[in-house]
């Protein structure tokens, strides 16, 4: 497979790359890692002639306790005993990332914002030309959800989950300036699987910044999927809670890998507050968890078994979340 | 057009310069462009492993690194990793414990093994087979993979 010509930018600063995306909006893509990216790029999904890698770019690395930079590569992340022993959660979730060897290469900022995935649309040229494209790519129909409207491809990353019940806020680059948003915020919940983010066009993913209060979090990340030495989320739940005398402190929530962005649901987790969480109890929230998403047979599996395997694994989220907090 | 710039690099130790393209990735330029066809095109897709090589000492999908972004740094094949004379003890491991079948996926094996017993020579099983599960074999269900791996790392 051969990747159609384009020009490669090279920005050394965030300024510069900010700067060549607004210059080149709707002609060009930043590439990170490469390993979701160029992927789509050999099977010709939405390619763009110019690419600005964020490669040579010093402000967006650097790990500590209070912040990654967007290019951090998961595998270092995973490996990072100090950042492992504070946010565990965030430690299962980044190792659970495809495989080590893409990892190797793959970056935080590039597993928030990895492409929404379909069986209709990550296909090669060949295979989508014989069905007919879809809305995502070159068409103008769903084969999902046939209509002509609403993209139903599914959001496939593992780090934003529990990122989202740590709290972390993004910081975004754009050619107005810098802003801090939180991360619940950088997905479009009135969106689809195209209209997916809230970034403008030209924006970029800086850092990921922690709070101080994330630190107490013993957060918790269980995954669905077929094949666990690589496969993208079926499902992937986060859990992180604090606990005082067997009485719910605080407990947060979110759901990946169903519907087209990553979803908190503090409606839900918040009446738990002050309550001893009794089995029914959690029963109860994995069963209200459940008849809140909507799946659809966009992936491997069947989406009523991982509808009713939303409520297996909030509940296995939540006792090993439960776990850790009393260790 | 894009350019096709100059690159430069150090490739299994030796330096190196040629034309490429922007839209070149790592394994077509050590392919087709340096012959070195001892790295395979499994997937070309980033999933089966058998592309890998090192860069910087780490091991990378060549599948998907942009060649150009390999600028000034060191890569090892595993036409590097292979001494002038004779097998490193990965490879003799592997031959010893019949790690290999079809051969197709062993290039990536062997790159992925080297550098895990680089990072930690004394790495449990579990280690093993969580660096090795990026690499697919088809043939051997990886036990034999293991078991060499295992002997390479004075394990048994």
């Amino acid at each position: 497979m051969h990747l159609d010509p384009f020009e490669l930018h090279r920005p050394t600063t965030v300024e510069e790359a900010v700067g060549l995306a607004h210059d080149l909006a709707g002609r060009t893509d930043f590439v990170a890692g490469g390993t979701d990216l160029l992927p789509n790029y050999k099977m010709h999904l939405n390619v763009r002639p110019h690419l600005i890698a964020l490669e040579d770019i010093p402000e967006l690395r650097g790990r500590s306790l209070a912040r990654i930079g967007a290019m951090e590569r998961l595998a270092d992340i995973e490996s990072d005993a100090a950042l492992a022993r504070v946010y565990p959660g965030l430690a299962d979730a980044v190792g659970e990332v495809a495989t080590p060897l893409v990892r190797s290469s793959g970056t935080v900022g590039g597993n928030l914002l990895v492409e929404t995935r379909c069986f209709f649309f990550n296909q090669s040229l060949f295979w989508r030309s014989s069905l007919g494209y879809c809305l995502k790519a070159d068409g103008d129909k769903c084969h999902v959800v046939p209509q002509k409207e609403r993209c139903y491809a599914t959001f496939s990353g593992d780090v934003a989950p529990v990122l989202l019940v740590l709290d972390a806020e993004v910081e975004v680059a754009g050619p107005s300036g810098r802003r801090r948003i939180p991360l619940a915020a950088l997905y479009d919940a009135t969106g689809d699987g195209i209209r997916r983010l809230t970034l403008a066009p030209g924006e970029l993913l800086v850092a990921v910044h922690l709070p101080e209060g994330a630190r107490g979090r013993r957060a918790r990340y269980k995954k669905l999927r077929v094949r666990p030495s690589y496969d993208f989320p079926e499902l992937g739940v986060a859990v992180a809670g604090r606990w005082d005398a067997g009485r719910v402190a605080s407990m947060h929530l979110a759901v990946g890998g169903v519907e087209t962005y990553p979803r908190r649901f503090d409606e839900l987790t918040a009446p738990l507050e002050g309550c001893a969480l009794s089995d029914t109890a959690v029963r109860g929230l994995a069963e209200a968890v459940m008849r809140k998403l909507r799946p659809v047979h966009n992936t491997f599996l069947l989406p009523d078994y991982r509808r009713r395997m939303v409520e297996v694994y909030v509940r296995r989220a939540i006792a090993e979340a439960r776990e850790g907090a009393a260790e | 057009m894009p350019s096709r710039d100059a690159l430069s690099f150090r490739l299994n130790g030796h330096p190196v310069e040629l034309a490429c393209e922007p839209a070149r990735v790592l394994l077509d330029l050590l392919r087709e462009d340096l012959r070195l066809t001892g790295t395979k095109r499994g997937c070309d897709l980033g999933t089966c492993g058998c592309c890998a090589v090192l860069v910087d000492g780490r091991p990378t999908l060549s599948c998907l690194t942009l060649a150009r972004l390999v600028e000034g740094r060191a890569v090892d094949t595993i036409e590097g990793i292979t001494p002038a004379q004779g097998l490193s003890p990965v490879q003799r491991a592997f031959v010893e414990h019949g790690a290999t079948q079809c051969g197709f996926c062993t290039p990536g094996f062997i790159v992925t093994a080297t550098a895990l017993l680089r990072a930690n020579p004394s790495p449990s099983r579990a280690e093993i087979e969580r660096a090795i599960s990026g690499n697919l074999c088809r043939c051997t269900g990886y036990a034999k993979i293991i078991e060499a791996i295992r002997a390479a790392a004075g394990a048994d």
